[in-house]
């Protein structure tokens, strides 16, 4: 009999399959655009749930405030409810809550309505939270002016949150200067949506990472991508953790980062207006949109050579978000 | 600790000099040639890298028997299966023996059945998490010397809690290949030695490559100029006709190579037939615990039971060929089709170290 395996909650191909399949819905956009409004929903069960650089509480926030931004909204109300297992201690409840507060006020949304479950001790590692906000869109971004020759721009460094966490849950000690970039992007990107820039494509690459994001760009349209690997930002402890597990930066969850198609104009203007904010300051330029590879993610390597950047299956790294 | 800067090992001005380098001195070949490697980690670097991109048509490099989870036989795999749904227990193996399909099912599937099976990054982890633990403890061992080193160094020099145990599967690469190349299942122009395994043997065990075979064999590393200067390296000696053992992953290889881990080898284990998966029985290849560690032993202390009837290969699945260098995996029909690394049907689908999960995850067709 079929099983729900850890693999189908990866945000890889058997994900997809299962919205597609079960769900029979679509694998769409970050957050549903319903005339001028923006909504989305996100529900988070890390382990662990304090890592260096945030915790769920901060996340839960960030995750669905960038979830709204990505289809250029601006992010105004959030519900959170929380799965508590009994047992949990409150202190740690309380610092998770008091981080949501002030990423709230950080992203200049408020959190509104919410709801409380209390579950049995052993029936959820400490807690879960799911968050769902509204934002009010500034300019609907949904991907489906993407052409050829546009250009793909990533806003900094990849693959800092999975490799982040997992070093902490596996006691990995590989670095110990390895900190999440999870962090919600408003000020990064409310400039860029109310800009004049011509703005295709925003997605946070989280789950699955930088090679995920990509491959759902390109998925079942007319065009693909092809990136410069020497072009893209990575931290070197990033990098040299990588080299250690044999898990590429690409395929490493981000928390704080997004991956923007842009006409080749507005390219310019784009890294521009990134580099302003501190969040944006190692923003790249990493590749363009060609009709040469319809469908898929072709990554050349520093020595010009190519090979396909597949869409992760499975997970590497699992609950990481 | 000397520390070395891996950016030098891909820089591509270095990698364009090699590769000129290697389509000079490939235009004085008299016949196309075919470089052999016996390690995992290189058809990793090579698909990563793009190496084959940068080579001329007359070389081909194929990975050999190089994926220790790719030549665990299913004997061994049912047999630790069939323990851990039998008996209460606890099986402690690497992430990548996990899902590897046996006879009947893998490890990942006896867990989903309700065994008791935990993934681990080393043997140490395995015996800080048997410490915690409130029933035995086995760890399945897989790999080759590699990894053979750190479990015999483990039980002879630290305290072990009386609750852990091996289930040895362990092999040793250099009497495989070896005897895989005599009795003609493999063949190959040059051989390009594993690096990792090396540092433990030593290059002098591959001597006998030379000698009775006439096999140019180079040691590399796993960065892109390390593998692109070991190809030039054979090249070499083909032309020159000398063909001989040469060291081209030097900060980390030597010719003697690592004294203490080759005593710890020798200390705790004894060398013995193992089956390889789809290759059959090979002498002198399995690494066997001592009597002096009978104590550890998972074979010995536990009522193992072996089928007779464990298959090797699913009805279709060409990994044996694949192994040997045989088929390319793209030459497989199940390959990409009914074989991916979720629903793999062969092993070599699994690891990040098999050939064909190294092609499907980069994307060749």
């Amino acid at each position: 009999m079929n099983k729900i395996t850890l693999d189908h909650g990866s945000g890889g191909k058997l994900t997809l399959e299962l919205i597609e399949t079960v769900f029979k819905a679509k694998n769409g956009l970050d957050s549903a655009i319903i005339e001028d409004i923006a909504f989305t929903t996100d529900s988070h069960s890390i382990n662990p749930l304090f890592f260096k650089g945030g915790d769920i509480g901060k996340l839960s926030v960030s995750g669905t405030v960038n979830d709204l931004l990505c289809v250029g909204a601006k992010p105004l109300y959030l519900s959170s409810a929380f799965i508590i297992e009994a047992g949990f201690d409150m202190e740690k409840l309380e610092k998770i809550v008091e981080s949501m507060t002030k990423e709230a006020e950080n992203a200049n949304v408020k959190i509104v309505c919410g709801d409380t479950k209390v579950v049995e001790n052993g029936k959820c590692d400490g807690v879960y939270i799911n968050t769902s906000g509204i934002g009010k869109i500034i300019k609907p971004i949904d991907g489906q002016r993407v052409k050829d020759k546009d250009v793909v721009i990533v806003s900094g460094t990849v693959g800092d949150h999975g490799f982040a966490v997992l070093n902490e849950r596996e006691n990995l000690n590989l670095s110990s200067s390895l900190t999440s970039d999870v962090s919600n992007l408003t000020h990064l990107l409310i400039p860029l949506i109310e800009s004049e820039s011509d703005i295709k494509f925003i997605r946070d690459p989280t789950r699955g990472g930088l090679a995920m994001c990509l491959n759902e760009l390109c998925y079942n349209r007319d065009f693909g991508v092809e990136i410069y690997e020497e072009d893209i930002p990575v931290r070197e402890d990033v990098r040299v953790m990588s080299e250690i597990l044999g898990i590429e930066p690409y395929y490493s969850a981000n928390e704080g980062k997004v991956i923007i198609v842009a006409s080749a104009e507005s390219a310019d203007e784009v890294l521009h207006i990134l580099k302003q904010n501190e969040l944006g300051k190692n923003a790249a330029i990493i590749g363009k949109i060609t009709k040469d590879n319809p469908k898929k993610v072709v990554l050349h390597t520093k020595f010009d050579t190519k090979r396909i950047l597949k869409m992760p299956v499975a997970d590497k790294m699992p609950r990481i978000c | 600790m000397k520390t070395v800067n891996l950016e030098l090992f891909n820089n591509p001005d270095t990698v364009n000099k090699l590769s000129i380098a290697i389509k000079n001195e490939s235009e004085k070949l008299n016949k196309p040639i075919k470089i052999m490697h016996i390690c995992g980690t290189h058809e990793n670097s090579i698909v990563r890298y793009g190496i084959r991109n940068l080579l001329p048509e007359n070389i081909t490099v194929i990975a050999g028997p190089g994926c220790p989870v790719c030549v665990t036989s299913s004997k061994d795999i049912d047999a630790v299966i069939n323990l851990s749904l039998s008996k209460n227990v606890k099986i402690l193996t690497f992430g990548d023996m996990l899902k590897v399909p046996g006879t009947e099912m893998s490890f990942y599937k006896a867990k989903s059945l309700g065994a008791d099976i935990k993934m681990v990054y080393s043997v140490f982890d395995a015996i800080e998490l048997a410490r915690s633990a409130s029933k035995p403890c086995i760890f399945f061992a897989c790999g080759f010397e590699t990894t053979a080193a750190p479990t015999a160094s483990a039980l002879r020099d630290i305290n072990i809690p009386g609750n852990f145990f091996i289930y040895s599967a362990h092999k040793y690469t250099p009497n495989g290949v070896y005897a895989l190349l005599k009795s003609g299942k493999i063949n190959m122009d040059g051989l390009i030695l594993p690096g990792h395994a090396s540092a433990i043997s030593g290059l002098k065990v591959y001597e006998r490559f030379v000698e009775d075979f006439n096999i140019p064999c180079v040691s590399a590393g796993f960065e892109s100029v390390d593998v692109l200067l070991s190809v030039l390296l054979i090249l070499k000696q083909i032309n020159n006709k000398k063909p001989k053992i040469e060291n081209g992953y030097k900060r980390v290889v030597n010719y003697e190579g690592n004294k203490n881990a080759q005593k710890a080898l020798e200390d705790v284990f004894y060398l013995t037939s193992a089956v390889w998966r789809g290759l059959g029985s090979i002498d002198s290849t399995g690494y066997e615990l001592r009597n002096e560690y009978a104590r550890f032993d998972a074979k010995k202390q536990f009522d193992i039971i072996y089928s007779d009837n464990y298959i090797e290969h699913q009805k279709g699945c060409r990994c044996n060929e694949v192994i040997l260098g045989n088929i390319s995996p793209t030459q497989c029909p199940l390959y990409a089709k009914l074989c991916t690394p979720q629903n793999p049907v062969g092993p070599c689908m699994v690891s990040d170290e098999g050939t064909c999960k190294n092609w499907y995850d980069g994307g060749i067709e």
